[in-house]
């Protein structure tokens, strides 16, 4: 595995993690294999029991991989002094309820080797982005999981970190919550920071992430961009005026018609200059051609479904379940 | 350094939780009605006048089936605190987000079980003085080896409590915890069945209790406490005619290859959790 690859913040080769289990070995990551640049937003997405919670565990070294490699900031797995560099939200989160939620940052600030000159400032930071300066000293077992998914986001916030991990971090949010959470990470997108963004809510995803990759049964099945991912293969609209009949002709070939704007499906980015130039010669004006684009949330079902349709006549071959925790 | 910030945290846990103001009430509540009826039984004897030897020879008895009480509650007291030590940190979540910091596991390990014993060494000893101060004071009696009685007691515990940290690094809280409980049980039935067996000479029984003694040595420490707080008298009498032999008066102390056996058994079951806890999955 090249490990010199200086512009990773991960990279993973066939990471792989089997739990055994009386019934057969429980699979929960087939055989991961992607790559996370640094400075980038990268949303990591699944359905329920795809495997993402156990490669985030795989990544920060709270499991160990039954094969494959993988390196974080270029270290190994679970490297200790990288840790110092990385922030973690998990997706249960839990924090010791009987201290005070500046408690709870400053044990972490500890264990994460902050400078005591500087923890203070640290704290007081994450908790004003978070929204939780004015609850800092009510203990966490008054707060509603809401405010504890804050907390959370602000344990994952301090000291600054290279590269912050957030596993479902608005599942407990309300929307207001969830557009302060927006906000965070654009904030440390503008400051560099890698974040691996684990969620189910796709619109979110598609509004912060720049690239993604959709994991399913334990393996990437698709990743690129968010533009790359969700413009559909070949489709075009192409909005004309002056349609005669040999306009009318071209566009129909392989296209309909609707209220001035024109789909034209199955036609290759090269061929797009010779559809408009024949157009033009065919006494058509020609306002605007624009990629046809799905929602991430339509692209992630359809590349679900047909993962399954290719996979189900597999199954039998392994007898292995896939039930990732 | 993190090593430390666990041992403090796990202390300041115990506070926050109100352990200490629990254990601190029902032990004054222990040590109260102990101490009356202790004043009581002196006050009855002197009326009627019995010799301070005969009063002596009472309170020799009821040092030891006090001691035997006290040693009860910190085994039980050790395993149910040091059980969801690691195990509630696992099962609620709290160490998924601590784990990710630059802490070894050792370090939660060691941490947890250095503050646990600190606590347990500290409340068997203070306890300890308080009571046999409360005796002196009412009965005028004072067995002979106090303090190493309280080592080999605080020694009891601690192993009860390694045992049940090392459990918890895989079992749920409760399950560890009981396991704990029955096996420190088990030991203690084996040694009765092994002062039976000496007095029945049934060497196999006594091999066997003496293999299960080794492997957890609750059993053998007590019978330490208990030989360091019998008089001369009851030790002669048990070492000259087995079928005296019984928890409570034991003929001759452990041997000092012992005291190293349970030394060693303790820093191989806590390296073992450290192991075990690293090798966890979670």
């Amino acid at each position: 595995m090249d490990t010199t690859a200086g512009d990773d913040a991960i990279r993973t080769e066939r990471l792989a993690k089997r739990y055994p289990a009386a019934a057969g070995d429980i699979v929960a990551l087939r055989g991961l294999t992607m790559s996370v640049r640094r400075g980038e937003t990268f949303g990591f997405l699944g359905p329920n029991g795809a495997g993402k919670t156990t490669a985030i565990k795989l990544l920060l070294g709270l499991t160990h991989p039954t094969s494959g490699e993988a390196m974080v900031l270029g270290a190994r797995l679970g490297d200790r002094l990288t840790r110092r560099r990385i922030g973690y939200l998990p997706e249960l989160f839990r924090y010791q309820d009987w201290l005070s939620a500046r408690e709870v940052l400053g044990l972490h600030a500890a264990l994460a080797d902050l400078p005591a000159s500087s923890r203070g400032t640290a704290i007081d930071e994450a908790l004003t982005v978070v929204g939780l300066a004015q609850r800092a000293d009510d203990r966490v077992v008054t707060f509603s999981k809401g405010m504890q998914q804050r907390l959370g986001l602000a344990v994952a916030l301090l000291g600054a970190p290279d590269l912050v991990f957030l596993d479902e971090p608005t599942s407990a949010l309300d929307p207001l919550g969830r557009q302060d959470v927006r906000a965070v990470i654009e904030r440390l997108r503008a400051r560099g920071t890698t974040v691996f963004l684990n969620s189910h809510l796709l619109t979110e995803v598609e509004r912060v992430c720049d690239r993604v990759a959709v994991v399913h049964r334990g393996v990437v099945i698709s990743e690129g961009t968010v533009a790359d991912l969700t413009r559909e293969s070949g489709a075009v609209r192409v909005r004309v005026a002056g349609v005669t009949p040999a306009v009318a002709a071209l566009l129909s070939r392989n296209g309909t018609a609707a209220d001035g704007w024109h789909v034209v499906d199955d036609i290759a980015e090269e061929a797009i200059p010779a559809l408009v130039a024949s157009l033009v010669a065919a006494g058509a004006r020609v306002y605007a051609v624009e990629p046809i684009r799905q929602s991430l949330e339509d692209r992630f079902v359809q590349l679900l479904r047909s993962d399954l349709s290719g996979v189900s006549s597999d199954a039998s071959v392994d007898s292995s379940r896939s039930d990732a925790p | 350094m993190h090593l430390l910030i666990v041992a403090v945290l796990t202390l300041r846990e115990a506070a926050r939780r109100r352990i200490f103001a629990a254990v601190a009430v029902l032990t004054v509540l222990a040590v109260g009605l102990t101490a009356w009826g202790m004043w009581r039984i002196a006050a009855s004897m002197q009326q009627r006048g019995e010799p301070a030897v005969e009063v002596a020879g009472a309170f020799a008895i009821l040092v030891l089936l006090l001691a035997y009480m006290f040693s009860v509650v910190l085994a039980v007291g050790a395993a149910f605190l040091s059980a969801p030590a690691i195990a509630s940190d696992v099962e609620s979540g709290v160490i998924l987000a601590m784990l990710p910091r630059p802490i070894r596991r050792s370090d939660i390990v060691l941490g947890k079980w250095i503050a646990l014993v600190a606590l347990l060494v500290a409340y068997t000893f203070a306890v300890g003085a308080i009571e046999f101060t409360l005796i002196h004071r009412i009965s005028g009696y004072l067995p002979p080896h106090p303090l190493r009685a309280l080592g080999f007691l605080a020694s009891e515990g601690t192993v009860l409590l390694t045992l049940a940290l090392l459990l918890g690094t895989r079992l749920s809280p409760i399950a560890a915890g009981i396991t704990a409980i029955v096996l420190f049980g088990l030991t203690w039935i084996g040694g009765i069945a092994q002062s039976i067996a000496l007095a029945l000479r049934n060497d196999g029984v006594v091999h066997a209790v003496t293999a299960l003694s080794l492997t957890l040595p609750t059993d053998g420490l007590w019978r330490g406490a208990a030989y360091a707080l019998e008089p001369a008298v009851l030790a002669a009498a048990a070492l000259t005619d087995v079928r005296r032999e019984s928890p409570f008066t034991v003929g001759a102390p452990p041997p000092a290859a012992f005291d190293w056996w349970a030394f060693c058994w303790v820093a191989v079951v806590l390296y073992a959790a450290v192991v075990s806890f690293q090798k966890r999955d979670l």
